[in-house]
């Protein structure tokens, strides 16, 4: 493994990625120490868990984790492993329940990860020391707008800190429900692909491919009446305006375009949607709560126009993202309604559009085991973005996010695995 | 629907399921969707089973069924070129009994054997797969020819990972 600072290469016109990224099984394991071990990572979403009581399973990098919410409604994460002899303590990915017990010899936690007790107790003494056997937490947990994320770094940024470039399109996101709350649905759509973590992570955030990745896709709107091909095609290529890709701080990214330009969902049809936002969040706000953004909060979600995005990699060519479409508390059932249907038309496992990229996905997984052929370029755009706000703004085509992600993969890979916990 | 309208026989419910297997399997895709009736579903669900409040896997209406059988057959899909070989295998057949006349209810499982060919070599590639699910057909006689008005899948795994169910489960 060369230095992992070697493998990500900029100057001032070009910008490359070592082949290894995509197969390197020791990178990848670098990768879960220092990136999934240092950074904030999302976990899942309050409405997941909406009573005292409840829990869910999820991970950090390869860690899992309950995320399990107590008598007084307070959320802890809790590592999903055994004090006594390592094993499991709960094996549904949610559900209710006071206590998390383990199978193999009955270790009891309360839903704060406390030792409550153990089978055959006699064999231990009275004054045996249970301090130190509740379940491990995550040095850091935070939430924000619902969004859970925890972090293994016991220092560092808080989550407020973290999340300062992003935040206001967060907000954005949020407040396409006009009470500025979003839930998830019980179902959601989960896929999995034998590819690298990063290629979908680059992808999310792409505004050069769809239109030849989702040309399939364009034909059926043509076909349908609901856009032209050579409009969606312009739409791509216009010059300024909302049409940006944009790369911040931290990792994070995004591909912005005006509303209704693209997506499928013209949100003026539902009558009285667009005024309850008004009316909720301020008339001058309307438009831009409703451009269409795809945002990457590194390194592991993504907010999109319809859902959560959750990339969880696996191994080094292997990743499983979760898909929750969001419902949008207080607006009009049809509209959650259309966003379910439009969700299953382009993102779904069985879609017209997100298999598209899955597909390519592999195609990349494939190619880069031609390694004699060493670097994938990421150059696109370098001498027309602009540094605007604390941002750097490029064509919707450009390949400005990507850069900023691969820059945040640097800089914390370049560090060892003492300095990414110090 | 006229009251002297037939029951369906077992033999006929068995020839429209695998008339329908057949036709998935030979790609005649425009043939398959004249088994449905016009205001069909073609329903493959997620785990809660309500489509007002959770995504399915598939909700199609006859119109979205329409999209997704020229999604395959007229335009450049990535993720079914090169398409899918599938095998639709239907087994465990149980014709209910009808409340109403010129209706009927019948339910198969069903496992589709699916491979795609070329350099096998590549990811994705060559590499056999599996399917199963449950299924509920809702038939209803339209000119006198029985006709699917709902089909629903229940994957075994529908609540798992998935990868590339693009071809017509």
């Amino acid at each position: 493994m060369r230095p992992p600072a070697d493998l990500v290469v900029e100057t001032d016109a070009t910008f490359r990625v070592h082949a290894s990224l995509y197969t390197d099984p020791a990178l990848f394991d670098a990768e879960m120490d220092r990136i999934f071990g240092s950074a904030w990572v999302y976990l899942c979403h309050e409405s997941e868990l909406p009573n005292p009581g409840d829990y869910r399973t999820s991970v950090i990098g390869r860690q899992p984790v309950i995320v399990s919410r107590d008598q007084d409604g307070e959320v802890h994460v809790l590592f999903n492993r055994c004090m006594h002899r390592g094993a499991v303590v709960c094996r549904a990915d949610r559900g209710h329940s006071n206590y998390f017990r383990c199978q193999y010899h009955n270790w009891v936690y309360d839903s704060r990860g406390a030792l409550q007790g153990m089978a055959q107790p006699s064999g231990y003494p009275d004054d045996f020391d249970r301090s130190g056997l509740s379940l491990v937490k995550p040095p850091r947990v935070g939430t924000y707008r619902g969004l859970i994320f925890a972090s293994l770094a016991e220092d560092g940024e808080s989550l407020q800190e973290r999340l300062d470039d992003v935040r206001g399109y967060i907000d954005a996101w949020c407040d396409r429900s006009p009470l500025g709350r979003v839930t998830l649905p019980r179902g959601n759509h989960r896929y999995s692909y034998p590819g690298n973590w990063k290629l979908q992570l680059e992808n999310g955030v792409d505004g050069y491919h769809g239109n030849y990745v989702h040309e399939s896709f364009s034909q059926i709107l043509e076909r349908s009446g609901e856009r032209r091909r050579s409009d969606v095609t312009r739409a791509r290529n216009e010059v300024g305006g909302v049409n940006s890709a944009k790369g911040l701080s931290h990792g994070d990214g995004l591909l912005e375009r005006g509303s209704g330009m693209l997506g499928t969902i013209d949100f003026s049809q539902f009558a009285g949607y667009r005024e309850r936002l008004a009316q909720a969040h301020g008339a001058d706000r309307v438009d831009d709560i409703l451009t269409q953004r795809n945002v990457l909060v590194w390194p592991n979600l993504f907010l999109f126009e319809s859902h959560i995005r959750v990339v969880r990699p696996v191994s080094v060519n292997e990743t499983t993202v979760d898909n929750h479409p969001t419902m949008l508390q207080g607006a009009p059932d049809e509209v959650n309604t259309a966003r379910l249907r439009e969700h299953e038309r382009f993102f779904g496992p069985a879609s017209f559009g997100a298999t598209d990229d899955l597909e390519i996905f592999v195609h990349v997984q494939t190619g880069v085991q031609a390694s004699s052929a060493q670097w994938l370029d990421m150059s696109r755009g370098m001498h027309r973005e602009e540094q605007r706000d604390g941002e750097i703004v490029g064509h919707s085509t450009d390949e400005t996010p990507q850069r900023s992600m691969y820059r945040a993969w640097r800089r914390a890979m370049a560090r060892t695995n003492r300095e990414a916990v110090a | 629907m006229s009251s002297d309208a037939p029951a369906i026989t077992r033999d006929e419910a068995l020839d429209l399921l695998y008339l329908e297997a057949r036709l998935l399997d030979d790609g005649r895709l425009a043939e398959w969707l004249e088994l449905f009736t016009e205001d069909c579903v073609y329903w493959v669900p997620n785990v809660v089973e309500d489509a007002a409040r959770e995504p399915s896997i598939i909700y199609d209406t006859r119109t979205r069924m329409d999209e997704r059988v020229h999604r395959l057959t007229q335009t450049a899909a990535h993720a079914q070129s090169p398409p899918s070989r599938t095998q639709h295998t239907v087994c465990n057949v149980e014709v209910l009994a009808a409340d109403t006349p010129g209706e009927a209810t019948v339910l198969c499982h069903l496992v589709i054997f699916e491979q795609r060919p070329g350099d096998d070599w590549q990811v994705g590639l060559g590499a056999p797969r599996w399917f199963a699910g449950r299924c509920e057909y809702r038939l209803r006689v339209r000119d006198r020819t029985w006709k699917i008005a709902l089909k629903k899948v229940n994957l075994l795994d529908r609540d798992l990972p998935q990868y590339n169910l693009t071809f017509v489960i």
